[in-house]
């Protein structure tokens, strides 16, 4: 009797939850060929923003730097020839970084975000050492959907 | 009874207070800890009530009074934190705040602004105000509204609020009248005078001063936040004065420096030259590896290498010729452990006495006790001028030289009522506010200064029946008559000056540099000795012969000189375990040995004799013909050119140490960064030296620290004048040809061979030329720019005009600081007065 239910009941049971199975969408995904889509306010990899004429928003007022709880933001400023403030040398410390957002949060000229990127892999320190041109290049084609609402609520208070 | 004398008792905040009469409610405050923000106020500055920041409540009155204007009465009952005081500032603050752009993130004051400070202390969160702000726009096509008013200041009168401290520091204490404030109401702005570039020696105060971000500097445009920086407290390395500066720093860089207050020196107030002298530490063509020099070029090589190369020589000429064959020059703008171990290194090691600091004098004297050497010892104070009813500045250009005791003497005279006397060969900043300005004939201040002395006789007959007759028998003109008609000071003025002297209860005597230049510097210092002795100014006030750089008191007292007083001598022998016997030779004696073949080699140490010794050709030649030439610096030079050792050295700012200043005070700094390269303080490469030699300098820095101490600290007064010196005029008259007497001296914003390098510096001038009068340069059809030979019969130059109304009396003044156009082959070092003659270049 037991047998006789263990054949016709419990393992027909057992295979229709993998029978079930093999319609369904897997749960893993193919990385590195497939990459995850992040939520939208998740803190990866930081980037700079420019303004539409292309130059750039950040002006080295270093208030990132002062509200780093990790101290991992270096910036040097200088004067470029129209005369404006404009950071020479900008640099965050991935490792030291703890993706708080504070510096996003900081940022008067809302210049500098957390983006989506979370690849952070490499065989040396050095390489750590995200400077200006990276953070530039890092900005991503489509703007990230919650910035436009940063600014909007900025804009009110 | 509250009214008592001179004392007033009031109430402030339930706390009872007694001040002098006269004091304002804000002083009283702050005597007793209690703050008052303010913007307008300074503490060296008439109060204007310009900003209505520091509003108190005051029982009976009518309305909210400013406590900056506000007198202390008698029972006056004040409240400062009341509810109507806090509105008050909340509303003046909104009303500041109406125009301010917030342009915080790109200011450079952030961090650091009033304005920011008292608004998140006092101010309301938010703004009533939603029209647009009013916008001041020099370009309209530029989005940007900074504009540069000097070299190095950039005006942003958006953020201006109007407090008018520039304007009247200006005013007030430097007298320069280059700064004003142009319309009104809203309009108002802040700017140079028409046709004017706020270019002067203090102008980076005006900065320093500003509570907001209006007034801001090149120096410090957007480099760095002043929050991510460390203050280090430092001295500044320049002339004698000794200001103390703050250092900014960060990742071994310094950004900027700022006065460090210090009321018994510089009240807050630093010249030019520190404020952005600093910037050498920072210049890229420092040297930062030792070099030697093999066949015809410099190379690269370790300090082991180095040492051992000078101490293998140095050994090889000690053991075939003696120790006397080497001679040592050092830079008296070293610090002192510097200073003391290249005087022990040569005394103990080398054992001779050849070691000068006065590397750029003419003439020194052969023995010690000279006149001028006591004279510069006698105990003189920068807050003394202050008590003085009479300041005599002799033969100084003040504010070139000592520019922070040219402040001291303008606040004398301005503020306290003095009367000041300028005896110099042209006219002079500090001749404006003068009782007097004689300008005598260059070259002939001892027979002006007797003539004084005989005025004195005629006035006085205390004096005349005492020193009448032994003045008489050695001082030569003896009789005003004479004295004016060398000097072409006209008799009524001496009278003046003498009658002045008699007059005075408290005299000052300021003498500078245009004495310590001279070759007849012994000569003079008598004659002012004569008169500071008949007219009994030691017992009534004091005498300051100002030695020019940072350190030249602490070099004389050190004992960086050939000949040293006894009690220096004693104490030495006693520090040390040997003393050399052989008396030394002064600098220009060593460099003249050198020509003669009679000194082998030449160690140098931090300065650039090829550059500023007064006779180019002469210290040219003494250099070419010595064996072997060490020279330690922070630059390449020409000396460095020519030398087989080149030693990367650190400047004041890599190291900590000490300074002492004109009065005789020593003054401590930090190290702010580390020397670039391999550059060593100057103690390390002489305490490597002498190890490699013998035996090292010193075991600790305890030890050096000590040593050092023990010397500073005694007792250097100076003997009392006893009695008559001689002093006789000796006529030099100017040939026929070559007639217009040659001023060689520091531009007003450089100072000695290293302030060329700073960036800031350079901006308000970077390169030598002649300063003449309007008459002279007619009479050549000069106009600014114009190019003129400059030749004496030694050397020429080609320099242009610069027209200035300062200068008259048939004089040529050059400026010596700069690399580019060595003057000094001009001079002559045995002649009093040199001379020049003047010609167009010819336009090809």
């Amino acid at each position: 009797m037991n047998f006789i239910r263990t054949v016709f009941v419990a393992l027909p049971k057992g295979f229709l939850t993998t029978l079930k199975h093999l319609f369904k969408k897997p749960v893993t995904r193919k990385y590195p060929y497939e990459r995850q889509e992040m939520f939208p306010r998740y803190r990866g990899k930081h980037y700079l923003e420019i303004y539409d004429d292309g130059s750039e928003r950040c002006v080295c007022c270093g208030l990132c730097a002062a509200s780093c709880p990790a101290d991992a933001i270096y910036m040097e400023g200088a004067e470029n020839e129209k005369g404006e403030r404009y950071a020479k040398v900008y640099e965050i410390n991935l490792l030291r970084c703890i993706y708080c957002g504070y510096c996003e949060e900081a940022c008067p000229e809302e210049a500098i975000f957390l983006g989506h990127e979370y690849e952070f892999s490499d065989d040396n320190r050095d390489s750590f050492i995200y400077t200006k041109e990276q953070m530039l290049a890092n900005r991503p084609k489509k703007e990230k959907p919650f910035k436009r609402i940063i600014r909007k609520v900025r804009r009110i208070f | 009874m509250s009214d008592n004398g001179n004392k007033i008792t009031l109430t402030i905040d339930g706390r009872q207070v007694t001040v002098d009469r006269g004091t304002t409610v804000l002083e009283a405050a702050r005597s007793i800890g209690i703050d008052i923000p303010t913007f307008c106020w300074h503490p060296k500055l008439k109060s204007v009530g310009a900003c209505r920041m520091c509003y108190v409540e005051i029982e009976k009155f009518r309305t909210l009074a400013v406590s900056c204007a506000t007198e202390c009465l008698p029972d006056m009952v004040v409240h400062t934190r009341s509810e109507k005081v806090l509105q008050g500032r909340k509303a003046v603050l909104e009303f500041i705040l109406l125009n301010h752009p917030l342009d915080c993130p790109t200011c450079d004051k952030g961090g650091e602004c009033d304005l920011q400070d008292h608004t998140f202390a006092h101010g309301i969160d938010d703004s009533r105000f939603d029209f647009p702000k009013y916008r001041f726009k020099r370009d309209p096509k530029s989005t940007f509204d900074d504009y540069r008013i000097g070299p190095e200041i950039i005006r942003n009168q958006n953020r201006c609020i109007l407090c008018y401290k520039c304007v009247r520091a200006n005013k007030e204490i430097f007298g320069e009248h280059d700064l004003g404030v142009f319309q009104r109401g809203n309009l108002a702005e802040i700017d140079a005078a028409p046709g004017e570039k706020v270019d002067s020696l203090y102008s980076g105060n005006l900065v320093e001063i500003c509570p907001v971000g209006a007034l801001t500097n090149t120096d410090f445009r957007y480099k760095v936040r002043v929050w991510k920086t460390k203050q280090v407290k430092s001295i500044c390395q320049y002339c004698a004065d000794g200001c103390n500066l703050t250092l900014w720093a960060r990742r071994n860089r310094i950004f900027r420096a700022t006065s460090r207050r210090n009321d018994d020196i510089d009240e807050g107030w630093i010249c030019d030259r520190g404020r952005y002298g600093y910037q050498v530490a920072n210049a890229e063509d420092r040297l930062t590896t030792p070099l030697v020099k093999k066949g015809e070029h410099h190379v690269e090589v370790t300090w082991d290498e180095a040492i051992k190369t000078i101490a293998a020589r140095f050994r090889e000429i000690k053991d075939k010729k003696g120790g006397v064959c080497i001679g040592g020059l050092a830079y008296p703008g070293l610090d002192s452990a510097s200073l003391y171990t290249v005087s022990k290194f040569f005394r103990t090691i080398l054992n001779t006495n050849s070691i000068d600091f006065r590397y750029d004098y003419k003439m020194l004297p052969e023995k010690a006790g000279d006149v001028y050497s006591e004279m510069t010892a006698q105990p003189f104070s920068i807050t003394g001028i202050e008590k003085s009813d009479l300041i005599l500045v002799l033969a100084s250009h003040l504010i070139n030289e000592h520019p922070i005791t040219h402040l001291r003497v303008r606040k004398a005279v301005t503020k306290l009522g003095s009367k000041l006397y300028t005896v110099n060969p042209f006219a002079t900043k500090s001749g404006d506010i003068s009782t007097d300005e004689i300008i005598y004939r260059l070259g002939t201040l001892e027979a002006l200064i007797n003539g004084v002395c005989m005025a004195l006789t005629e006035q006085s007959n205390e004096i005349k029946t005492k020193y009448a007759d032994k003045l008489k028998s050695l001082i030569a003109p003896s009789s005003v008559e004479a004295a004016s008609k060398i000097s072409g000071v006209e008799k009524e003025r001496i009278h003046n000056l003498a009658r002045a002297i008699l007059d005075a209860k408290n005299v000052t005597v300021i003498v500078g540099e245009i004495l310590t230049g001279s070759a007849t510097r012994e000569n003079m210092a008598s004659a002012i000795s004569n008169m500071l002795l008949i007219s009994g100014i030691p017992a009534k006030g004091q005498v300051g012969f100002l030695s020019k750089y940072a350190n030249s008191m602490g070099a004389q007292r050190l004992g960086v000189m050939p000949h040293l007083p006894d009690a220096t001598v004693e104490r030495l022998k006693e520090l040390w375990d040997n003393y050399p016997e052989q008396p030394g030779l002064a600098a220009d004696r060593i460099l003249l040995a050198g020509r003669k073949e009679e000194i082998d080699s030449i160690f140098v140490m931090g300065c650039d004799p090829l550059l500023l010794y007064p006779d180019g050709e002469f210290v040219r030649e003494s250099l070419e013909t010595l064996d072997f030439l060490v020279v330690a610096d922070m630059f390449e030079s020409k000396t460095t050119a020519m030398a087989d050792v080149v030693l990367p050295l650190a400047g004041p700012a890599e190291m900590s140490g000490s300074f002492v200043n004109i009065e005789g005070r020593i003054q401590t700094f930090d190290k702010a960064i580390n020397p670039p390269g391999q550059a060593l303080p100057g103690y390390e490469i002489m305490n490597r030296l002498a190890a490699e030699m013998k035996n090292p300098l010193y075991e600790s820095d305890r030890q050096l620290h000590d040593e050092i101490t023990m010397l500073l600290d005694m007792n250097h007064k100076a003997p009392a004048i006893m009695d008559v010196q001689e002093a006789k005029y000796i006529a030099e008259e100017p040939g026929d040809e070559y007639n217009i007497a040659l001023v060689v001296t520091d531009e007003l914003h450089h100072f000695g061979h290293l302030t060329e390098k700073t960036k800031s510096l350079s901006a308000f001038c970077a390169e030598s030329f002649l300063e003449i009068s309007p008459a002279l340069a007619e009479k050549y059809h000069a106009q600014n720019g114009t190019l003129l030979r400059v030749e004496s019969e030694v050397g020429k130059v080609i320099l242009p005009v610069r027209i200035s109304e300062h200068i008259d009396n048939n004089v040529a003044m050059i400026y010596k600081n700069f690399a580019a156009t060595p003057v000094n082959v001009l001079q002559m070092r045995k002649r009093r007065v040199d001379y020049v003659r003047l010609s167009r270049v010819e336009e090809k």
